[in-house]
């Protein structure tokens, strides 16, 4: 693995006597990574101590390579934060506002005016620029967030539940946005409770529960379980029956036939449609969503 | 024959040019709470206040600029009008009102619309940002209460027997007490209103909150100081202070029958301790509730 945008070891970070993040060690590449969890599973403390806005009870938290809070200036020079909550001046526009943004990171006036004319293009703004954002959609106002994000060129983008408040369509828009930003060659950490947004955005994910890490890795292959899952036309019994005969592990779902081969599924299928000459409508690997994971990998936890 | 032509879309690029670094950053605000506290590239409401008391504050010296150039034609002397430490009294109570409703105007809307949420994801300390929101309204402030200085002063040249010129050079000195009456009136003010900005969630709480703390404890302490016996009081006498200290450097007296403070029989270097001391404990409050942006 490159070297990573995020990385703790031991991390624990409490409210008083709430703890919010206990014993947590992460290592996030490049890319977009998403954070999931329910309501106070310790998504945005964890945002929050890598900006340095919190400091950490104990363990350590490196960003881009730099540790907080000692580097905590540096980090920030290098990162963009679209929060959850509303950020924006309701009685400026957009153009002064992420023109001020990009002024905040040390870009000159003039330099930050072009900035923001061309962040707010790319985020869909431009028509609406001049407009006061108190008269912005929840849709608009998400996106002027991101601008302010994006204004100072960073490399990494928090994300805080970006999602929020935006209809189905809205939504899209967004996702699409993010995958966007990432193709962009800027590494993106997406927090969530939305798993559907995480599965459509991002390619890593770190799944967090009561402050503790439920499961890390690549989303490729998570939800992928070495099943065959297959469709025939007709009746399949001569197929269920070749396939047990074959060592396959057999059941029904519906009118699917979900395999399980110690070897491999796949190849035990053709054999047994091969030999029983049967017509199959469809045939693939069975995914199952990140839903399931995460609600098996609470159950597992307890 | 043409030449092949070519579309580059060039996308989104990373910024790579000039870094102003913290220093920009803290220009940035600084202009930033200017424009703010005047109204500047915002509707036209949030123009009236500011630009209605920066007017009055200064009204009253173009009328005496004026006196000066056509009285001094028709004998009127400079001593007919009031000096440099009798006009604080018509600019502090402005200032007041103005630091009570730009402190408010400066830190509350960035807290409850989350914008401070934007300060702290930048390379910012609590220090840069206080400080620079500090910086612009000690520069609106003292510039609304230096210019009807200068043009007093000036005014008041213009009336001399002795001539401008002589005039002038022969009173520099009450520019610089001028400047001093400020400096004592902002220590006096300013701290306080960011204390109480920084405790508010609503301007016009803020703001009045600070203005009765001013006004209202003049005739409080006043009744108990009069009665005799509680003369600790007097130093509870927020308003009266900087005024004190004010006729102090002018070595003046508008107030015949004495500031609070010094009816209690306090010095005026006593009610300098308390602006500095209540001044200190202000902006701990103010930078212990703003600690989490660094």
């Amino acid at each position: 693995m490159s070297d990573p945008i995020l990385s703790t070891a031991g991390l624990t970070f409490a409210y008083d006597d709430v703890v919010a993040l206990s014993d947590i060690a992460l290592e996030v590449p490049p890319g977009r990574s998403g954070l999931v969890g329910a309501n106070g599973a310790g998504k945005t403390t964890l945002l929050k101590l890598m900006l340095g806005i919190l400091q950490p009870g104990s363990g350590t938290v490196q960003v881009l390579g730099s540790n907080i809070p000692a580097d905590t200036l540096k980090v920030r020079s290098r990162v963009g934060f679209m929060p959850e909550a509303s950020c924006l001046p309701q009685d400026q526009s957009a153009a002064d506002f992420i023109g001020y943004s990009a002024e905040l990171a040390g870009i000159p006036s003039k330099a930050a005016r072009q900035r923001a004319s061309d962040i707010l293009g790319l985020v869909g703004l431009a028509e609406e620029r001049f407009r006061p954002m108190g008269e912005f959609s929840t849709g608009m106002a998400q996106r002027a967030k991101m601008a302010q994000a994006l204004v100072h060129g960073p490399d990494l983008l928090l994300l805080d539940e970006p999602t929020a408040g935006l209809d189905p369509e809205g939504r899209d828009e967004m996702l699409d946005l993010i995958t966007r930003i990432g193709d962009l060659g800027i590494n993106v950490i997406v927090s969530s409770h939305m798993l559907g947004d995480i599965e459509r955005t991002c390619d890593w994910i770190v799944m967090l529960d009561g402050g503790k890490v439920l499961r890390q890795g690549p989303i490729e292959g998570l939800s992928d379980q070495g099943i065959a899952e297959v469709e025939v036309l007709g009746d399949a019994s001569a197929v269920v029956a070749a396939l047990e005969a074959a060592g396959a592990e057999v059941r029904w779902e519906g009118r699917h036939i979900a395999v399980d081969h110690p070897d491999d599924p796949f190849i035990a299928v053709r054999n047994a449609v091969a030999t029983t000459g049967a017509t199959i409508r469809s045939l693939g690997a069975r995914t199952t969503s990140l839903e399931d994971i995460f609600l098996a990998e609470e159950t597992h936890d307890e | 024959m043409t030449s092949d032509g070519y579309l580059y879309d060039l996308g989104y690029q990373p910024y790579e040019g000039e870094h102003l670094g913290r220093s920009g950053a803290r220009l940035a605000i600084f202009r930033d709470g200017m424009r703010k506290v005047l109204g500047l590239r915002r509707r036209a409401r949030t123009k009236f206040l500011p630009w209605g008391l920066f007017l009055i504050g200064v009204f009253p010296a173009v009328v005496f600029i004026g006196i000066g150039v056509i009285g001094g034609q028709f004998g009127v002397e400079e001593d007919t009008l009031f000096g440099h430490s009798e006009y604080f009294e018509l600019s502090g109570p402005i200032a007041l009102i103005f630091i009570a409703l730009a402190s408010a105007e400066l830190l509350i809307p960035d807290r409850v619309e989350g914008t401070i949420q934007v300060y702290a994801s930048r390379p910012l300390t609590t220090a840069d940002y206080l400080g620079s929101k500090a910086a612009a309204l000690v520069a609106l402030v003292a510039g609304f209460m230096m210019l009807p200085q200068l043009m007093l002063w000036l005014g008041l040249g213009g009336l001399s027997n002795d001539g401008f010129l002589s005039y002038i050079t022969s009173h520099i000195d009450d520019l610089g007490r001028a400047a001093l009456a400020t400096t004592v009136y902002l220590a006096a003010y300013l701290p306080i209103a960011f204390a109480v900005a920084s405790l508010a969630n609503r301007t016009s709480a803020a703001a009045g909150a600070f203005a009765a703390a001013f006004f209202g404890t003049s005739p409080l302490t006043a009744a108990i100081v009069d009665q005799g016996g509680f003369d600790i009081v007097a130093l509870g006498a927020l308003e009266h202070h900087p005024r004190y200290v004010r006729d102090w450097i002018f070595d003046a007296n508008n107030n015949p029958q004495g500031w609070i403070p010094e009816r209690a029989g306090y010095e005026p270097i006593v009610s300098l301790i308390v602006i500095l001391a209540i001044a200190a404990i202000s902006i701990f409050v103010v930078v212990r509730r703003y600690r989490n942006l660094r």
